[in-house]
């Protein structure tokens, strides 16, 4: 009997501990999917992906893979940034360019971060990227990159005429002239034509400032390589956009060789949590969807692209 | 063939467990619980902390709130399983495995030992504020009052016993 009653004693232990063993798995795999990747790593160099078309939009949901948010971007520059081991960062670029205010909100947090900056521009490191690239102290292309193209666009396209097609007019609403500026629905008069080029020639402005600024360009030269041309790799060094030919490799040695220290490279990138997925599957593409394409397509006319 | 020699019964009574015993129980207790619930949270936790050394992580969960709250959320989920552990254990058998191996046992001061009184026994292994404070106030309560009890212990009614004989 005593037996017997210490045989389901034992029983009852076991079966306890392997009950704890699976709860503590289950309870690491759940807290695992819902931290998502932000992981906190060793080594002395930060190398943080930049691509993607550069956006104030969050990469918060599985659609998105082609955006390069800055709000994520900047938090990571800002990590690394107060991480005191990391003695430099490299800005791994590939992408066409952005918005004008995602553009700055990454260059200045290059510039604040205070490290070592290295930017290695991949396939292609143009326009708003190319401005980003450009606040980093030392830029490193393959000499088939496609960077420079340091101008700004606001074309759309304008539907009227296809509204005339199909008998359907654009009754106009609005108090202030300009207040519906950029509606697909109608042509632009000659004023607005004017004061949308004024704005897209100061964003210009700004964007040439920065990029002489940052590569220490004189005046002629800046407004030499502004004129919107992109520029191969083996173009970009001859002009003055890039320092060095090369890839990671190249990055990595200035970095050792400047900072004499062996570099270990650690990966800077936010991966999308399946909370955040969850998210933003919920909040602005069924938005969107439910609005409809049509709608959709007229929000993203947007003015000033640095594309 | 069997003889009755019909001696005596021992002469046993129960006594608060010696505080090396508990101390002990513990130990083993909190090293089988590392492996029971901290073997599966190991690849999470080196995931999100470097392993190298302590200053350096210390210093990395300062400047990285984030982190520090996942950090804290994961020791939150171990207390709350080393927590059940103790609690099933002691209310299924009234031993946990290190009590077990130094021979000592819990048991309810009231009428019978309920699983709640469990629970509120080991409630100091949850890490959140006020309960951490119970990691310095039980052991001064063990040491300096009379019943030798935790002040955990006062409050789920239980006490934790040995058998002694008094033969020895």
């Amino acid at each position: 009997m005593a037996k017997k009653q210490q045989k389901s004693r034992w029983g009852v232990i076991i079966g306890i501990l392997l009950f704890l063993f699976l709860l503590a798995y289950v309870f690491s795999g759940i807290l695992s999917i819902l931290i998502g990747g932000d992981d906190i790593k060793d080594g002395n160099v930060a190398l943080i992906p930049i691509k993607g078309v550069i956006s104030t939009q969050d990469k918060a949901d599985i659609f998105d893979s082609g955006v390069a948010s800055s709000g994520q971007i900047v938090k990571d520059i800002e990590k690394a940034a107060k991480n005191p081991e990391i003695q430099a960062i490299i800005f791994e670029i590939d992408s066409p360019g952005g918005t004008p205010v995602a553009t700055d909100e990454i260059a200045t947090a290059v510039e604040r971060a205070n490290k070592t900056a290295v930017a290695w521009i991949r396939e292609v490191g143009a326009s708003g990227a190319y401005w980003v690239a450009s606040a980093a102290e030392h830029v490193v292309a393959n000499r088939m990159s496609i960077t420079g193209s340091i101008g700004v666009f606001g074309s759309y396209l304008e539907f009227s005429g296809l509204l005339d097609d199909w008998n359907v007019s654009y009754e106009r609403l609005v108090a202030g002239k300009y207040k519906d500026t950029g509606v697909p629905l109608r042509k632009l008069s000659p004023q607005e034509k004017r004061m949308l080029q004024r704005k897209l020639d100061l964003m210009h402005q700004v964007f040439k400032d920065e990029v002489q600024k940052n590569r220490g360009l004189t005046n002629s030269q800046i407004e030499a390589v502004s004129q919107g041309e992109f520029y191969l790799g083996n173009e970009a060094i001859n002009i003055g956009l890039v320092d060095e030919l090369g890839g990671k490799k190249e990055a990595v040695d200035y970095i050792e060789k400047k900072l004499n220290i062996s570099a270990e490279i650690t990966v800077y990138e936010h991966k999308v949590s399946f909370l955040e997925t969850l998210a933003g599957l919920l909040n602005e593409k069924s938005f969107f969807l439910g609005r409809g394409i049509g709608d959709s397509l007229s929000n993203n006319a947007r003015v000033g692209m640095l594309t | 063939m069997r003889t009755n020699l019909n001696l005596p019964k021992e002469a046993v009574f129960k006594a608060p467990a010696v505080f090396w015993k508990r101390l002990l129980a513990f130990l083993i207790d909190i090293l089988i619980v590392d492996f029971v619930i901290g073997y599966p949270f190991r690849r999470l936790i080196i995931r999100l902390i470097p392993m190298t050394d302590f200053s350096k992580s210390y210093s990395y969960l300062v400047s990285n709130p984030k982190a520090a709250a996942t950090v804290s959320l994961i020791t939150f989920v171990m207390g709350l399983l080393a927590l059940l552990y103790f609690a099933l254990l002691e209310y299924k058998t009234g031993q946990t495995l290190g009590k077990m191996l130094v021979n000592i046992r819990i048991e309810s001061v009231a009428k019978e030992l309920t699983f709640f009184a469990c629970v509120m026994r080991s409630i100091f292994l949850i890490f959140i504020f006020p309960l951490v404070l119970l990691w310095i106030i039980d052991p001064l309560f063990l040491i300096f009052t009379r019943d030798k009890r935790r002040l955990s212990e006062v409050l789920s009614r239980t006490r934790t016993i040995e058998i002694r004989s008094l033969m020895r």
